[in-house]
């Protein structure tokens, strides 16, 4: 009796374990999803002892500092406190006068111009004509030949020292781009004493420049700190005393942060989580279209998308806006070539390829596709947003009578080395868009014969349009190129357009001024807090 | 005791030039470091060609594996193409939170391992060892990225106890080192329970408890020292590969360890990064073997090394 009394006391116990264990699981999720909800009864700001301070929550360390070394999205996000161009790109992307107060064009391939006076890098050492000098030098010599930056500003010949405090730059061929270019990235000003007295790797860790702060410490792959510069040359900026960047890789992490106070901006929100940051009374979600474009780019030389009627068909076959209203809660926008509205070459006049399954069932008809024809579709393994986006693709194409197999690959393997080799299947995910803002940036690297992510697109006309908006500096005259481009390529099809990405920031409300980049490179010297 | 630590030694050697061999040409398979260093650049064809030519990758490939070789003699792995730092610096700036994290966790795993395993061993057939049975396999089937964000959840946003992130200070490690410490404890208590039973079924056990021994004394002095042979094998290899293989942990507590390094290294291609990170985990691997089997005459002087090992 005793012994049956206690197998079945296991028994249950047994049970109940087994319960326990998947309530746990399902409290726990539950938990996910209520924080939000939940947190907003307490009211207070937890951030709120933190006084004239910032901290923000980042991704991804870009590992050097040095501004010719990489270049990364994150790094810009922190660097662009610490340098400034000659050119200045504000928040609502207008080119000003930066570190040069300025520019004029004697001719198409050459520029003068007059720098600011007054101005010291945060060691104390003078900006000047020598240092313009230096920086130009430096990226378009050895040192930056190890680099990525220098292949976007081999139009620069050479800069030449006039004066103390002005420059003139020589190019080789005339470059539209080349003043937004000057404005960031590869060009930012860097102080020559410092760097030949301490040397690179010294830079790369210790970085020195002119802008609103200072960098006065750095642990790789944990945070940079950076103190405000109190000699900036902008009259009463920055307002903040010291901000700092944290880098914290998993989103649900650096999520944690923003709700505990530990951090009062967070970078990279995932769409999942912005209805826990809308649900917290003292954070805001700020939301910012970017440059930024994904698309499903074909293989024209996969039999059978070399037919413009099969890639105009996918086209029709997929409802973009149905992915971009459910998969990713509308968290991005619509385009109807492979850029962003924000870029120069937009044309506003094309609407996407509108969601017509009948349309694209006659257009594989008339091309001769069987139905069941198989297409493989190569997408990264590390985006889960986007292998749904790829299954609901795979649904729609089935709609029509195609079939497709998703291949989740490596994200650096596809990028690098299979898009390139053209082992990419008959359409791969390729997201891009260049800083610059300009669609000469994306064009050229996509359809121009030759490029690394092209592996076989051709067109004598799109090769003819690409080169004459780059022989011409003038705006209104490469505008009409574009046109005549982007209406070329959305009859021609060479990929589906998927949508613009819009980049979310999860921002606690103590924060005053703050606007998100469209782009990632933050600024906040007009940042103040309450 | 000597020659069989100094023939063991030599297996090293052995054992790191196969490593060398395999990181070499597997990360060389795929993907090119070149292309994806452009970021949000330009990849230009001219570029990438100058660049590789820059980073003598245009060298032939048995040219670019003896340059690696003289480095692994050498110690000197040359210096990663994203930081321009020397492999080395970057590999030694990270030893510390490394080391404290295998440690924080193996500890943890202890603690509740030992007991656990321990009294479910004196205890078999009862409710307490079916306890301890099913807290090991729940332990065995947590995925530790979830474990670890509910951790976050509960005790640094919900309760604000401890912090969820970072590196800093000894309450920085908690977290992590449970997350940690729960996976391992779940399979450590196991074994402890088995060595146990095994053990406690041995005579000298029953002569013990013949003498009039105090039970618990039994148990600890005789039975689980006895019992610590296998256990110890065990945290050895774990120590050793939770060196390099806690990336998961440390991606989600934003620990800067050896393994989001080398799993950088990797998704960018920053090949020296890999072969040296690779190399010195292997090293580490090795060594921790080493005193492992040394530990054993310490632990049973039955073990003589010297002979033993035949």
């Amino acid at each position: 009796m005793k012994k049956m009394f206690k197998t079945r006391l296991v028994a249950i116990l047994a049970i109940l374990m087994l319960v326990l264990a998947a309530c746990s699981s399902e409290g726990g999720k539950t938990t996910t999803k209520t924080e939000g909800e939940s947190k907003p009864t307490s009211g207070e700001n937890p951030a709120a002892s933190r006084g004239n301070e910032v901290v923000v929550g980042i991704s991804s360390d870009p590992q050097s500092w040095d501004p010719i070394d990489t270049f990364l999205l994150d790094w810009s996000t922190v660097a662009n406190s610490v340098f400034e161009g000659l050119v200045e790109r504000t928040l609502d992307l207008e080119l000003k006068p930066g570190l040069a107060e300025k520019w004029e064009y004697t001719d198409n391939n050459t520029i003068v111009f007059t720098l600011r006076q007054g101005i010291q890098f945060h060691n104390g050492e003078p900006f000047n004509a020598e240092a313009v000098k230096y920086t130009f030098d430096r990226l378009l010599g050895d040192e930056g030949k190890k680099g990525p930056q220098y292949s976007n500003y081999t139009s620069i010949e050479s800069v030449e020292v006039n004066d103390e405090y002005t420059v003139t730059m020589h190019l080789s061929n005339a470059d539209p781009v080349l003043l937004t270019k000057l404005a960031g990235y590869g060009a930012v000003i860097v102080p020559p004493g410092y760097i030949e007295e301490k040397g690179d790797e010294n830079f790369n860790n210790n970085p020195v420049g002119t802008g609103p702060f200072k960098m006065t410490s750095y642990k790789r792959d944990q945070e940079a700190v950076l103190e405000k510069n109190e000699n900036y040359w902008k009259e009463g900026l920055p307002k903040l005393d010291k901000v700092t960047f944290k880098i914290i890789p998993e989103p649900s992490t650096r999520l944690a942060e923003l709700q505990t106070g530990k951090i009062d901006i967070m970078k990279r929100v995932d769409v999942a989580q912005a209805d826990t940051i809308k649900g917290t009374d003292f954070l805001e979600l700020k939301e910012v279209g970017t440059p930024t474009v994904y698309a499903l780019r074909f293989d024209t030389a996969k039999e059978p998308m070399g037919d413009v009627r099969v890639r105009q068909a996918i086209n029709y076959a997929i409802n973009k806006e149905e992915i971009i209203s459910t998969i990713l809660n509308g968290y991005a926008k619509p385009i109807s070539t492979f850029q962003s509205e924000l870029s120069f070459g937009n044309n506003p006049d094309l609407k996407p390829y509108p969601y017509d399954p009948e349309k694209a069932k006659e257009l594989l008809k008339e091309a001769g596709v069987a139905e069941g024809t198989a297409l493989d579709l190569f997408i990264p393994g590390t985006d889960g947003n986007f292998k749904e986006i790829a299954q609901a693709v795979s649904f729609y194409l089935e709609e029509v009578g195609l079939k497709v197999n998703i291949n989740s690959v490596d994200g650096t393997t596809l990028t690098s080395d299979l898009i390139p080799k053209g082992d990419a299947g008959h359409m791969y995910r390729n997201g891009w868009g260049g800083w610059t803002l300009d669609f000469d940036n994306t064009a050229y690297l996509m359809y121009y014969e030759g490029e690394l992510w092209n592996p076989s697109f051709k067109d004598e006309k799109v090769e003819e349009l690409l080169r004459a908006q780059r022989a011409s500096v003038d705006q209104t005259e490469r505008a009409a190129i574009f046109k005549q481009l982007t209406e070329l390529l959305y009859e021609l099809a060479p990929e589906v357009n998927l949508y613009q990405a819009v980049d979310l920031y999860g921002v606690n409300k103590r924060l005053k001024n703050f606007q998100p980049p469209n782009e990632d490179r933050m600024r906040l010297e007009e940042v103040t807090v309450e | 005791m000597l020659t069989y630590v100094i023939r063991r030694l030599l297996h090293t050697v052995l054992v790191v030039f196969a490593i060398s061999l395999i990181v070499f040409f597997a990360i060389r398979l795929t993907g090119d470091p070149v292309s994806v260093m452009f970021g949000a650049g330009e990849p230009t064809r001219e570029a990438i060609e100058e660049i590789t030519k820059n980073l003598g990758l245009d060298k032939p490939l048995y040219i670019q594996y003896g340059l690696f070789l003289k480095g692994v003699v050498t110690l000197d792995f040359g210096t990663s193409y994203r930081s321009g730092m020397p492999v080395t610096d970057l590999i030694f700036e990270r030893i510390g939170a490394t080391l404290a994290l295998a440690l924080g966790g193996i500890v943890v795993a202890i603690l509740i391992a030992f007991p656990v395993g321990i009294i479910s061993a004196v205890r078999r057939g009862t409710p307490i060892d079916f306890f301890g049975r099913i807290f090991s396999l729940i332990g065995i089937s947590f995925p530790n990225f979830w474990l670890g964000i509910m951790l976050i959840l509960v005790f640094a946003v919900t309760l604000k106890w401890l912090p969820s992130s970072g590196f800093d200070g000894f309450s920085s490690l908690i977290l992590p080192s449970i997350t940690l410490g729960m996976i391992l404890s779940g399979i450590l208590a196991r074994l402890v329970r088995s060595s146990m039973l095994e053990v406690m079924n041995q005579q000298y056990i029953a002569t013990a408890k013949s003498k009039g021994i105090s039970s618990w004394a039994v148990i600890i002095k005789h039975a689980f020292r006895n019992a610590l042979l296998p256990t110890i094998t065990f945290l050895g290899l774990q120590f050793g590969s939770l060196l390099g293989g806690a990336v998961i942990i440390e991606q989600v507590f934003a620990w800067p360890g050896v393994g989001r390094l080398i799993i950088d290294a990797i998704n960018q291609r920053d090949y020296p990064v890999i072969q040296g990170g690779v190399i010195f985990l292997a090293i580490i691997m090795v060594v921790v073997n080493l005193i492992v089997d040394l530990s054993y005459s310490i632990i049973d002087p039955r073990i003589k090394t010297g002979k033993g090992s035949n």
